[in-house]
């Protein structure tokens, strides 16, 4: 069932809520920053995003002037219910990044299974150098 | 609360100082645990966080398993207390990459919990749904809320 080597429990964490620099948020409702791994390999960079809660048609990703922004919405099922006790919050999660490299926008894959994002960032091919010429009158 | 000790007015026992010291550091400690409870509510310190819903029929407990398998996922009912098992694995190390950040974390987890109502536990059942784990356990006919007719004479 489990994985041998994989001995070390996971531990609780709060989750983090958004940060904004500064900027309110107009709503009430809590906020978080997923949690993230990211890696870069030759032909591309893999951002994998733990947004519990969020079916794929709430989840939207955007990538506007190198900056990467992820949005998840969480879909609201405790309705009618009365809360007994409480250790996690929910909400939508919102977290954003500059990317240094160029990425070939057409071709970015995402993907969304048991609450994890998977993004796939092809890097575009490096622009071949053109030589102008410059011409002398 | 705590109850009030009953105490002999009068008679000096010698050991009547020590008790009221003692229920006085005990005062002081269960002022400084509301104080953390009410800082933290209920976090209890276990993975994974849980939160616990009631309607008329059923209670429902929530917990949020993203990257969970759900093959590894065990959810077990004996008498009054609910078990959750599980394993997370994220840790794959990948090679010719460069990790440019690695916060999500792999492991397992077992966490026990008492139902606080009497529930039909044949009928329990456990969905998986976008990483949220929600257990869905029936209340048993003597837990549910039975209205009393109030008989005017």
């Amino acid at each position: 069932m489990t994985v041998e080597s994989q001995s070390q429990e996971l531990n609780p964490r709060e989750k983090r809520p958004l940060d904004l620099k500064g900027a309110e948020s107009t709503s009430g409702e809590p906020r978080f920053s997923p949690l993230v791994d990211i890696w870069e390999s030759d032909e591309c960079l893999t951002v994998v995003a733990d947004m519990p809660g969020v079916a794929a048609d709430g989840l939207s990703v955007n990538l506007h002037e190198n900056v990467l922004t992820i949005l998840g919405k969480v879909a609201e099922e405790s309705q009618g219910r009365k809360l007994l006790s409480q250790e996690f919050e929910t909400g939508d999660y919102y977290r954003q990044f500059a990317l240094s490299e160029l990425i070939d926008q057409a071709k970015i894959k995402a993907s969304m299974k048991d609450g994890v994002l998977i993004l796939t960032l092809p890097k575009q091919a490096p622009a071949q150098p053109r030589k102008i010429e410059v011409v002398s009158e | 609360m705590a109850l009030l000790r009953w105490r002999r007015q009068g008679f000096g026992s010698p050991f009547s100082e020590l008790e009221r010291m003692r229920d006085y550091m005990d005062n002081v400690y269960s002022y400084l645990a509301n104080g953390v409870n009410q800082l933290r509510k209920n976090y209890t310190g276990v993975f994974p966080l849980i939160n616990l819903f009631e309607d008329d029929e059923n209670l429902y407990l929530v917990a949020e398993l993203a990257g969970v398998e759900s093959q590894s996922l065990d959810v077990s009912v004996k008498n009054d207390t609910l078990t959750l098992k599980g394993s997370k694995l994220t840790q794959i190390d990948r090679e010719g990459v460069t990790y440019h950040r690695r916060e999500r974390e792999s492991g397992s987890f077992n966490r026990s919990l008492t139902i606080p109502a009497k529930i039909e536990s044949e009928r329990v059942q456990a969905v998986f749904k976008n990483g949220v784990l929600t257990v869905t356990l029936p209340k048993a006919a003597e837990a549910k809320a039975h209205q009393i007719e109030v008989k005017n004479f």
